[in-house]
């Protein structure tokens, strides 16, 4: 399994000129709300008649004006993603529209679709890469976790992708229902030589179930916290673990708990600096997971909506207590997580503050166990 | 001469970038960026035969001595050759 996921120095360089010079490099268009897989943890997922309840999705043309005037402005790097953009109809419209633009393209996808017609398609003319979602390592997880059974199936579509050289990664979300399945998934992507981005935070999907900030179907946060450590355990050596206790320990350590700033820092990612995420129904946020700050491009512009959404970026402060915590240097908050766990950027997000210190204490621990073995 | 790969040419704010599309994807999966000169050189390539013309265009555009021309253009279209771009 390829163990790095290392971006090109070429993205990095783009996105530092786009942050000087204040260009939009990057995209994620979330082409559909819709999929056929339905999973409790979902932030996005809506049936079709919820879709067409709230005014539904903007047609291939839309999607292709606003790839069109992104690029004008700079764009280069677009991420496909919804839902699973692979239901939409027309989604082949809207793919070859912006490669034309000179777009370099990836595509969330569930992958169970990538197969007869669509597969060969993608064959003849594939993105710069597939992430795909594993859900579990079995049928009988995926039915639990997605209601369709179709493990062997997605596996098969990757093996196809692979076998003719498209560049897969894939993305694992570990929850309540596929956690026993994660040795199997890592043996998987061995098999397939993929590498695998793991993660057992999931936000709260406030986008669909409203302002229920702080809760989802989700492990505890200790809970999430000891299955992040199994993943590690599991594939790193003994060497690389014993590397990663020990930064860990030394981020902590040389970092004691000091006096807070008198104000949280800004964002400190790419949202809505040098990329945007535009929603299924137009709207144009920093980050999929928050429901603002939002533009609309479709009303006043794309250059007014990206001025706009980076001045209000620029506005957002995560909390001041971060600032001053022993944890910051290996806590993965972020201003998403704070909006989605608080409902406020500056608001103060326990669960990870909780997940982050067991995941230390968990760590350590199983260090303490391997070099005893 | 000619390119054999499918790329499309795209500026982001000064730099000149190739972004390849079709098989070339499968071949060449990332971003070629230009320097100045590659980017001169590419836009000539394919209305010109032969090496000595782009190394003329390249005395006539810049003030550089014969020998150091030659040697840049030399290099940039045997970059593009050992990628199987040329």
């Amino acid at each position: 399994m390829q163990k790095s996921n290392i971006e090109p120095q070429i993205a990095t360089y783009l996105h530092a000129k786009g942050r000087r010079l204040g260009l939009p490099i990057a995209g994620n268009f979330e082409l559909t709300a819709r999929c056929n897989f339905n999973c409790p943890m979902c932030y996005v997922h809506l049936s079709d008649e919820q879709v067409r309840q709230q005014g539904g999705e903007l047609t291939a043309q839309q999607w292709l004006q606003i790839a069109k005037d992104a690029r004008d402005r700079g764009m280069i790097f677009a991420l496909l993603t919804g839902g699973e953009p692979l239901v939409r109809r027309d989604f082949f419209e809207i793919y070859d529209g912006m490669k034309k633009l000179g777009i370099l393209l990836s595509i969330n996808s569930n992958g169970s679709l990538l197969r007869g017609e669509i597969l060969e398609r993608f064959l003849a003319d594939p993105p710069s890469r597939f992430n795909i979602s594993l859900y579990g390592g079995s049928n009988a997880t995926y039915e639990k976790m997605c209601g369709r059974p179709v493990y062997a199936q997605v596996k098969e579509n990757i093996r196809a992708l692979r076998k003719a050289g498209v560049d897969v990664s894939l993305n694992l979300s570990i929850t309540p229902y596929n956690l026993q399945d994660i040795e199997q998934i890592y043996r998987d992507a061995v098999e397939l030589d993929v590498n695998v981005k793991a993660s057992s935070y999931m936000y709260p999907s406030i986008r669909v179930n409203g302002e229920q900030y702080g809760s989802g179907n989700r492990l505890s946060a200790e809970e999430a916290a000891a299955a992040g450590v199994a993943w590690d355990a599991i594939r790193f050596s003994d060497e690389e673990f014993r590397q990663r206790a020990e930064n860990m320990k030394n981020l902590v350590m040389n970092n004691p708990d000091g006096c807070p700033m008198e104000e949280g820092e800004g964002v400190r990612c790419r949202a809505g600096t040098t990329s945007f995420w535009m929603t299924w129904d137009g709207r144009m946020l920093p980050c999929g997971m928050m429901t603002e700050p939002v533009v609309r491009p479709l009303e006043v512009g794309f250059d007014a909506a990206w001025q706009q959404l980076r001045e209000a970026t620029a506005a957002i402060r995560t909390p001041k207590e971060c600032t001053g915590c022993a944890y910051k240097e290996v806590c993965g908050a972020c201003a998403a997580v704070c909006y989605t766990e608080t409902g406020r950027f500056d608001g103060q997000p326990t669960y990870i503050c909780r997940k982050t210190k067991e995941t230390v204490r968990c760590t350590a621990q199983t260090l303490a166990e391997r070099e005893k073995r | 001469m000619k390119i054999r790969k499918e790329l499309i040419r795209r500026e982001i704010a000064g730099d000149v970038i190739l972004v390849p599309v079709g098989g070339t994807v499968l071949e060449n999966n990332g971003l070629f960026a230009l320097n100045e000169l590659g980017a001169f050189l590419w836009d000539r390539l394919e209305s010109v035969e032969d090496e000595e013309t782009l190394v003329q265009a390249v005395l006539a555009e810049y003030e550089v001595d014969e020998a150091t021309a030659r040697t840049d253009t030399a290099q940039f279209l045997q970059k593009l050759r050992e990628m199987e771009i040329l």
